[in-house]
């Protein structure tokens, strides 16, 4: 591996120099310091103004948003970043030319918003579809045979069963979000819908 | 800072996405290489004229991957921003040299995203010249990229290895398994409203895509008939197309080209700012009017255009991209009359070319002495 290591990285070292050899050598000094502000700029625009401000959001949003619907609204806060980001350079059309229809020739602020829509909506039916699953669960408590726990007392879906009995008391660090309804709970006696109110677990602690 | 977001956070989630990115920058890097190599032909590139959408696919996936690049990006750096005010914040002088090199990766790799997103929309924010900075830029991000998996290789190795979540995690709300889902997602989303430019299939969900695909006779332009200052010239009575080889020369009136052996191909125009789209083109192989001034099959050949010297108003096509039966003069476009702002009245149509090499308006054509 440290042969590997040192393949690599030498490679890496040469191919980055000949990088700055080629803008050292392609641009006059006055190119290179805005090339140079260019690239700092999205640094400190990034370390100091755009992260800063989503840790605040994610701060806020930890204290204020039910645990159970974190997970789906920070999807799409994520989302909403992302298609915010893109649409920097197209929503009022910049780069537009008068004489060249065909350049950003969509209807962008149509297009972010129904994006955005979309997303929201979504996040929001996910969230209505678990919490509806949650009370199906339990007013049709299922298939008792093949229960592996008595922690368990939330689920008759087959797969989290099947899970289940594969880890009986792990809390199925490996289900993901879409697996939360079926995981174990701490009370032994409630589904997740009704977890939205509870104190937080350990690890989570303010 | 918050516990539950420190428990996100963590090696499990950034060496993840980090494979994912060191993918996508790979495939960035290679296509943007392939594309340089065809607009600065050196003697040991060789680009095949086959299949004919060889170069929509590269320059497309270069483009597409630089902006699934970006949420990854965003989750990436989110991941471990946190470090940055780890103490000791200057240290001795590995750190200071470990520091300095996620600096230019950082940096380096915020250049590429930022110009090459602002480039497709053809916002020239930036006062350098594009195509010069990201080429010699991609180097840098690349190496620096490569010297970061050299230093982090044992931490990636190490993660992959271990369960993403702790045992611990509580069986509500975000765990890293559902960060590293909502990044797949954000990146599905990224493609989706972007990707449209060069996949038809998805235009419809193209919402922030910078073309929409349609443009006159169904295809998008990028400089036009006004830009280049060809509207009189190319309209003009006096026009001619001049085919030289040596000093043997033919001049055609656009009714003499009218009256050549036409051909009918089905080519993409491809264009490096990632869009692209198949068209039906029509007009006369190049090789035949090279055979009439008798020129050789191995030849380079020169396009030159009406529009005034500028950086794309003369081209060479290798010989083997000039030779090939699919390379047209075309007269006609899906259908109809070149469109004054498609080059009438006539341009060059070659497979795997980037459109900016594909010159239009042409007024002479010369064999390029071997």
């Amino acid at each position: 591996m440290t042969a590997t290591r040192l393949l690599i990285g030498t490679a890496g070292l040469g191919i980055g120099v000949y990088g700055l050899l080629v803008l050292l050598t392609d641009n006059p000094w006055i190119i290179l310091v805005r090339i140079a502000v260019w690239a700092g700029a999205g640094v400190v625009i990034h370390d100091f103004v755009f992260a800063p401000v989503c840790a605040a959001l994610g701060f806020v949003g930890g204290r204020l948003i039910p645990r159970s619907w974190r997970a789906a609204v920070g999807v799409a806060a994520l989302c909403s970043i992302v298609l915010g980001l893109l649409a920097i350079p197209v929503y009022d059309r910049p780069g537009a030319h008068l004489d060249n229809p065909t350049v950003l020739d969509r209807n962008y602020h149509h297009g972010l918003w129904v994006a955005l829509a979309v997303v929201w909506v979504g996040a929001i039916a996910y969230l209505a579809a678990t919490a509806l699953a949650g009370l199906l669960r339990r007013a049709a408590p299922g298939d008792d045979q093949r229960r592996s726990t008595s922690t368990d007392a939330d689920s008759s879906e087959s797969d989290s069963i099947r899970r289940l009995a594969a880890v009986p008391t792990d809390p199925d660090p490996v289900g993901g979000d879409d697996a939360q309804p079926h995981s174990p709970s701490r009370s032994g006696m409630v589904t997740h819908a009704e977890q939205v109110d509870e104190p937080p677990g350990p690890e989570t602690d303010h | 800072m918050n516990k539950a977001a420190s428990t996100l956070r963590g090696t499990a989630v950034t060496a993840r996405v980090g494979v994912a990115l060191g993918v996508l920058i790979t495939v960035c890097f290679v296509t943007g290489l392939i594309s340089h190599f065809i607009q600065h032909p050196q003697p040991w590139f060789i680009w095949p004229a086959h299949p004919v959408w060889l170069y929509r696919l590269t320059q497309g996936l270069h483009v597409a991957c630089g902006i699934a690049v970006i949420p990854l990006l965003v989750v990436k750096l989110w991941s471990v921003w946190p470090k940055l005010f780890e103490r000791p914040i200057i240290g001795g002088p590995v750190r200071q040299l470990e520091r300095a090199s996620i600096l230019v990766l950082v940096a380096s790799m915020l250049f590429q995203v930022s110009t090459g997103l602002l480039n497709i929309a053809q916002w020239y924010y930036f006062q350098f010249f594009f195509t010069t900075s990201h080429y010699a830029m991609a180097y840098v991000a690349y190496g620096a990229v490569a010297v970061h998996v050299a230093v982090k290789l044992p931490v990636v190795r190490g993660a992959l290895g271990e369960p993403v979540d702790p045992p611990s995690v509580p069986s509500v709300g975000p765990s890293r398994r559902s960060v590293l889902w909502g990044t797949a997602a954000a990146t599905v989303l990224a493609t989706l409203v972007t990707a449209g430019q060069a996949v038809p299939l998805l235009r419809p969900l193209s919402v922030l895509a910078p073309r929409s695909g349609r443009g006159p006779q169904d295809v998008p332009v990028n400089r036009s008939a006004i830009a280049a200052g060809v509207i009189a010239s190319a309209q003009s009575p006096d026009y001619r197309l001049t085919v030289t080889n040596g000093d043997r020369s033919v001049s055609y009136t656009v009714e003499d080209l009218h009256r050549m052996r036409q051909q009918t191909r089905t080519l993409p125009m491809s264009c490096v700012e990632g869009w692209s789209v198949s068209a039906e083109w029509t007009g006369i192989v190049l090789a035949d009017l090279v055979a009439a001034v008798g020129g050789s099959a191995s030849s380079d050949v020169r396009m030159i255009s009406l529009e005034p010297p500028g950086p794309y108003s003369r081209t060479i096509i290798p010989a083997r991209h000039a030779r090939d039966a699919d390379t047209l003069i075309a007269l006609r476009l899906n259908g109809q009359p070149l469109d004054l702002d498609h080059g009438y009245p006539c341009r060059l149509i070659a497979p795997t070319r980037p459109g900016v090499l594909q010159t239009k308006w042409l007024t002479r054509i010369e064999v390029v002495a071997q």
